[in-house]
């Protein structure tokens, strides 16, 4: 099987666990970064299967780092993708979570958003509420929600992939001008039970450190944030019960584990 | 208050000092006035306040104005005001104040945001 190592340790994955989103900046090489502003917008299968994308991203050691740090070995490559490609003004999506939210404490899914051009203000960046992950909702019924205090804009530099919590709410910001904006979206799920294999100092398992209150939270949702993000930790450090589940998303999104990959 | 409900009460009182007001020119403020009821614009507003106080800051907001124009505009990081209180001051209306047994409780988990109001404001 491909050798890919863990790149998180306990605090990086508190801060996963809390924000629900983990960014890469400028990672990925200039040269692929070109090659994927060409390509059309929609659906992607081949590119994504192809030995360039799985070697100059889903298999970025830094990526891949974090993959193997959140779902543990052996977690699955994605089979197809989609570029969400936009070039001319608009007012941006309502703000929503994508398909079927996940509804457990667990971490089995994480969504990514590779950026091969940079992002600034005026070009439509996404935005994603720190915390929403932890938030289960109807899409539907977020919709007219519009600004959030403390939603952060994805303004990053071209090369970027942005890892995330499948459920955090999301959407495209509005876009002034006429520039190409791409973001290439893509899955990693899980596929053996949680342990803590990331990068430890010692085998003694620290409690949870929660790190405060995201901005649009109250008193009380900010103590069941805390509690919530308790079940994670430990789920993900296998101190509860696994059940493994069939994550709803992969009705939408394929994948081949990693130790059916050959490059 | 409406230029042109203005200009014609003035010279409804200028007429009165002359004893020249008629019938018609109360008819012309009705029908001024009707389609100036007619033509004002709903906005609409969300609030979303950390507490059902009126008073407490707030998490989230979005206005719907039917009227605006269709230029996409940047994000903005800041409400529009302090507190739904605040936009009482500047002329909103609330149309709708949160019943707290309308929010899910439980001692784990969040769901949607608290506390929606909804407010009106013609323009």
């Amino acid at each position: 099987m491909i050798d890919v190592q863990p790149t998180l340790n306990d605090k990086e994955v508190f801060d996963f666990i809390h924000n629900g989103y983990i960014i890469l900046e400028s990672i990925i090489d200039e040269d692929f970064n070109s090659k994927c502003q060409t390509l059309s917008p929609g659906h992607l299968t081949g590119f994504i299967q192809s030995r360039s994308f799985r070697q100059n991203v889903l298999l970025h050691p830094q990526v891949a780092g974090v993959a193997r740090s959140l779902l543990g070995p052996n977690f699955t490559l994605p089979t197809s993708a989609h570029n969400h490609l936009y070039e001319h003004p608009h007012e941006g999506q309502t703000l929503h979570s994508d398909g079927l939210t996940e509804s457990g404490y667990g971490i089995t899914h994480l969504q990514c958003y590779y950026y091969p051009q940079l992002v600034e203000i005026e070009d439509g960046p996404t935005i994603v509420v720190p915390g929403s992950h932890q938030r289960l909702v109807d899409r539907e019924a977020i919709a007219h929600y519009g600004n959030i205090t403390g939603q952060v804009c994805l303004t990053v530099p071209a090369g970027t992939v942005v890892m995330t919590h499948y459920g955090i709410w999301h959407k495209a910001g509005p876009k002034i001008n006429q520039k190409k904006r791409s973001m290439i979206k893509f899955s990693f799920f899980r596929t053996q039970p949680p342990k803590r294999d990331w990068v430890i100092e010692s085998d003694e398992v620290p409690t949870y450190q929660h790190s405060g209150r995201h901005r649009y939270v109250t008193e009380v949702e900010s103590y069941r944030d805390r509690r919530r993000g308790e079940y994670t930790w430990n789920w993900l450090c296998g101190l509860t019960e696994y059940q493994a589940e069939y994550h709803p998303a992969r009705m939408f999104v394929a994948g081949i584990p990693l130790n059916q990959i050959q490059l | 208050m409406d230029n042109k409900i203005k200009k014609h009460l003035d010279e409804c009182r200028h007429k009165l000092e002359n004893s020249q007001l008629e019938v018609n020119d109360l008819d012309q403020i009705e029908v001024l006035l009707t389609t100036s009821v007619n033509r004002r614009c709903q906005k609409i507003m969300y609030l979303h306040s950390k507490s059902t106080n009126i008073q407490s800051p707030l998490s989230g907001w979005a206005i719907y104005d039917p009227y605006k124009d269709n230029i996409p505009k940047l994000t903005s990081q800041n409400p529009p005001y302090k507190s739904v209180l605040d936009a009482v001051s500047d002329g909103w209306r609330i149309l709708q104040f949160p019943r707290p047994e309308n929010f899910p409780f439980s001692d784990i988990d969040n769901s949607y945001l608290t506390f929606e109001f909804i407010l009106e404001k013609f323009i």
